[in-house]
C-alpha cells in the first residue's frame, strides 16, 4: 500500500514512527556499521535538543552543524528543530578539499547565517574554526555524541508551527557563494507528500545514500523523506564512495535497498570505475528506482550504466529522472516509476538557430538526443519563457520558471538576490529547457549558453563529443565562449584533459579528430582546442568541472584570450 | 627509507607531479606546500592501499592525515585493516 503522511511538522512525523523500526545504518567499514531504530534516533535527538537548550538555543536561532556524515549530525539537526531553532548543515572538510578554498567558503556562508551556535567535532582544526564568522554572543561548541541513556531528557514545552522555518539548506554553487534557502515545515511536508505519491512509496522501501547532507538530494530525498515516511536508510560517507564507488552496489545488494538518487556523472563513474569481476557479485534486483537528478541527464550515461550492470540482476528501466532544486525544497518533476523516461531526437540546426525543438524520427545527421525529466509532480507548475519574459509554446527553448506549493520565499538574509529571481510569484530558475508532450526537458544553465553568430550552442553537447574520444579523460572537458572583437560574436574554446600526459605528444592529431567530430555532429567550428595534462581542469566540491574557475585558469595561462574577453565586455 | 615509502614517492613524482627535477622525501609537505592538488589524493590513497595491502576507510581520513608520505603511512597504520 502506498504510504501517506499528514503531520503538521517534521517532528510530529518523526514522533509517529514505530520505535522499533530500523532507521539509519551508517556503513563505515566492513566491521563497523552504526545502526539506530526510529526510537533510538528520537531519543538521541532529544538529548541533543536538551544540550542545545543548555547553550541558550531558542526559537528561530540559527545553529550551524559542521560534522562528519552520520547519526550524530542527523540527531543534532533534528534536535535543533525540536527546539524551534533553525539548523543548517555545512560541508565537513575532507582530505580532498583545498583548505584555502574551504576556509574562504566557510567565512562567507557563516557571515550570512549569523548563527547563535556553531557545532563542530573534536577533530575540526582550530585553524579552520578561525574562519567561522561568529555573530555577537555566538558560541562555538565541540560536540560529542552523548551515550544513550535511559533517562528521558527534559525539554521546554514547545509548540512548533507548520509555517515556522524548519531549517536552512544551501543551493548549489561554490561553497562561498552558496545561497541559504529557509524552508518551513509545511513546505517540506507538502513537497514530500507529492514526491511520495509520484514514487509510490510503500512500507517496504529502503533508501541507499552516499550524497552529502548539505546538498538537497542528500538532505531532502535521503534524510527528511525517510524520516517522514518511516523508511530505513543505508548510508556511507561521500569520500568512501569517491574512493570505492562499487561499495554502493554491494550495500544495495546486501541491504536490499529499493531507491537511490544520483547525479548523472555518478552513473558514468559506476560504469567505468568498478572492476568487472566485482560486478558479478552484485544482486541489484531489489531496486525500484535509481533517480538521475541534479544535473542535465545524458542518455549515454544511463545506457552505459545499464549495459555495464546487465549481469548484476538490474531490473529493466531502473533509471528514472527528476528535475529538482533546493529553492523548491526538492523535486519539480519526476519521470514515471513504471517505465523508462522518454527520449526524443531533435534536429540540431533548428535548436541551434531558432531555439526550436523539431523532433526527428530516428538518430540522423546533426540530431541530438534529450531525455525527459518527466511531468510536474502534484502542486508544481513550470512555464518556459523567452528572454523578454513572454511565454513560449511547447517545443520552444527558453528559461524554466517554477511555481509550486513548496517554493521558498527568498534567500536567507539576501533580499537583493531574492529580488533577482522572483517575478509575480514565479521563480526564474536560470535553467534552459523545453516542454514536449507535457514533459520537461532540461538543457543546462542559461549563463553557460554560447551564442555564435546568432546560433545557440549548448556547451554540454560539445563536451560530450570531446569526452567520447578515448584519449580524453571522461567528464574533464569544459567548453565556453569568448568574444571575438573582429567578428563581433563569440568563439568557442574547448579545454580538455588527456587521460595520460604521454598523449599530449599526439595533440595535433587528437585536436584534428575532435574538430572534425564537432563540425560533423554539430555543424560548428571550435576556435581553439587546448589539451591539458591530467588534473588540470578545476573541479567543484561535487566533483564536477567548475566551469567559470576553469575558464579563469585558461585565460590566466593564455593572456591573449583575455584581450578578447575584455573587449567583448564593452559590447555586452 | 623503507621500500613501501619509496614506492609511493616514486608514484607521486612520476604519476602525480610529473615535473622533472622535483624531489620529495617522506616528510615533504605535499598539499599544504602546493606541490600536489588535493584532488589527486584519492589516487594516492589507493596507491598507499595497494602498497600496504591495507584497506583504509576514506570517510575517516582527515585533511592533515595525507600531507606527507610519513603521515599517509601513519594513517594506514591507524585506520587500515588487512585486505581480505
Amino acid at each position: 500500500m502506498p504510504k501517506v503522511s499528514n503531520h503538521r511538522t517534521l517532528i510530529d512525523a518523526l514522533l509517529a514512527a514505530p520505535p522499533e523500526k530500523p532507521f539509519i545504518s551508517v556503513w563505515k567499514d566492513e566491521d563497523d556499521i552504526e545502526q539506530v531504530t526510529f526510537g533510538e534516533f528520537t531519543h538521541w535527538a532529544k538529548l541533543q535538543a536538551a544540550e542545545f537548550y543548555l547553550h541558550g538555543l531558542g526559537t528561530g536561532d540559527r545553529v550551524i552543524l559542521i560534522l562528519p556524515q552520520g547519526i550524530f549530525l542527523m540527531s543534532a539537526f533534528v534536535g535543533a528543530m525540536m527546539l524551534g531553532a533553525v539548523p543548517a548543515i555545512l560541508a565537513y572538510p575532507n582530505f580532498k578539499v583545498d583548505p584555502d578554498k574551504y576556509a574562504a567558503g566557510l567565512a562567507g556562508v557563516t557571515r550570512n547565517l549569523q548563527a547563535r551556535l556553531v557545532v563542530v567535532d573534536e577533530e575540526f582544526s582550530s585553524g579552520l574554526s578561525n574562519h567561522i564568522n561568529m555573530a555577537e554572543g555566538a558560541r562555538l561548541v565541540r560536540g560529542v555524541m552523548s551515550s544513550l541513556c535511559s533517562v528521558e531528557p527534559t525539554l521546554p514545552e514547545m509548540s512548533l508551527e507548520p509555517q515556522s522555518v524548519a531549517f536552512i539548506q544551501h543551493s548549489a554553487g561554490t561553497t562561498g557563494l552558496q545561497k541559504g534557502v529557509a524552508l518551513s515545515h509545511v513546505a517540506v511536508l507538502t513537497q514530500l507528500r507529492h514526491l511520495a505519491a509520484a514514487l509510490r512509496i510503500t512500507n517496504e522501501d529502503r533508501i541507499y545514500n552516499w550524497l552529502p547532507l548539505y546538498h538537497d538530494m542528500g538532505l531532502i530525498a535521503c534524510f527528511m523523506f525517510p524520516l517522514v515516511y518511516h523508511l530505513p536508510i543505508v548510508m556511507q560517507s561521500p569520500m568512501e564512495w569517491v574512493v570505492r564507488p562499487g561499495m554502493m552496489l554491494q550495500l544495495i545488494s546486501e541491504f536490499r535497498c529499493t531507491l537511490a538518487w544520483l547525479p548523472n556523472f555518478a552513473f558514468q563513474l559506476l560504469a567505468r570505475r568498478v572492476r568487472a569481476e566485482d560486478r558479478l557479485d552484485y544482486d541489484l534486483s531489489s531496486l525500484r528506482a535509481l533517480v538521475n537528478c541534479s544535473e542535465p541527464v545524458r542518455a549515454q550515461s544511463i545506457d552505459e550504466f545499464v549495459f555495464t550492470y546487465k549481469d548484476s540482476k538490474l531490473p529493466r528501466h531502473i533509471v528514472k529522472t527528476s528535475y529538482a532544486m533546493a529553492e523548491n525544497v526538492f523535486a519539480i518533476t519526476q519521470s514515471p516509476v513504471d517505465g523508462a523516461p522518454r527520449r526524443i531526437w531533435v534536429s540540431g540546426p533548428a535548436l541551434w538557430n531558432d531555439h526550436r525543438v523539431v523532433p526527428v524520427a530516428d538518430p540522423v545527421d546533426k540530431s541530438i538526443c534529450f531525455v525527459s525529466s518527466g511531468r510536474c509532480i502534484e502542486g508544481n507548475r513550470v512555464r518556459i519563457v523567452g528572454t523578454d519574459g513572454v511565454d513560449l509554446p511547447e517545443d520552444s527553448v527558453g528559461e524554466i520558471m517554477i511555481l509550486s506549493d513548496s517554493l521558498f520565499s527568498g534567500y536567507f538574509n539576501r533580499p537583493d538576490l531574492t529580488a533577482q529571481v522572483f517575478k509575480d510569484g514565479w521563480y526564474w530558475s536560470g535553467d534552459l529547457g523545453f516542454i514536449h508532450d507535457e514533459e520537461l526537458y532540461v538543457i543546462g544553465r542559461k549563463k553557460d549558453l554560447i551564442i555564435v553568430a546568432g546560433k545557440n550552442i549548448y556547451p554540454q553537447d560539445i563536451e560530450e563529443i570531446v569526452c567520447n574520444h578515448p584519449a580524453i579523460h571522461d567528464g574533464r572537458a569544459v567548453v565556453f565562449g569568448v568574444y571575438n572583437p573582429d567578428l563581433g560574436t563569440e568563439d568557442i574554446l574547448v579545454v580538455a584533459e588527456v587521460e595520460k600526459e604521454e598523449l599530449l605528444k599526439d595533440s595535433i592529431e587528437i585536436e584534428r579528430i575532435l574538430r572534425n567530430a564537432i563540425a560533423a555532429e554539430l555543424d560548428i567550428t571550435a576556435r581553439e582546442i587546448y589539451l591539458k595534462p591530467p588534473r588540470w581542469v578545476v573541479k567543484s566540491t561535487a566533483g564536477k568541472p567548475a566551469r567559470s574557475t576553469t575558464r579563469e585558469k585558461l585565460l590566466a595561462e593564455h593572456p591573449e584570450l583575455r584581450r578578447d574577453v575584455t573587449q567583448g565586455a564593452q559590447f555586452q | 627509507m623503507n621500500g613501501q615509502a619509496q614506492e609511493v614517492i616514486n608514484y607521486i613524482v612520476k604519476d602525480v607531479i610529473r615535473r622533472p627535477g622535483v624531489e620529495i622525501r617522506e616528510d615533504t609537505p605535499l598539499v599544504s606546500s602546493g606541490l600536489i592538488d588535493s584532488l589527486a589524493l584519492v589516487n594516492i590513497l589507493l596507491k598507499v592501499e595497494d602498497v600496504t595491502q591495507m584497506r583504509i576507510p576514506a570517510g575517516k581520513v582527515r585533511p592533515k592525515d595525507m600531507d606527507t608520505v610519513n603521515l599517509m603511512f601513519a594513517t594506514a597504520q591507524r585506520l587500515g585493516k588487512p585486505r581480505k
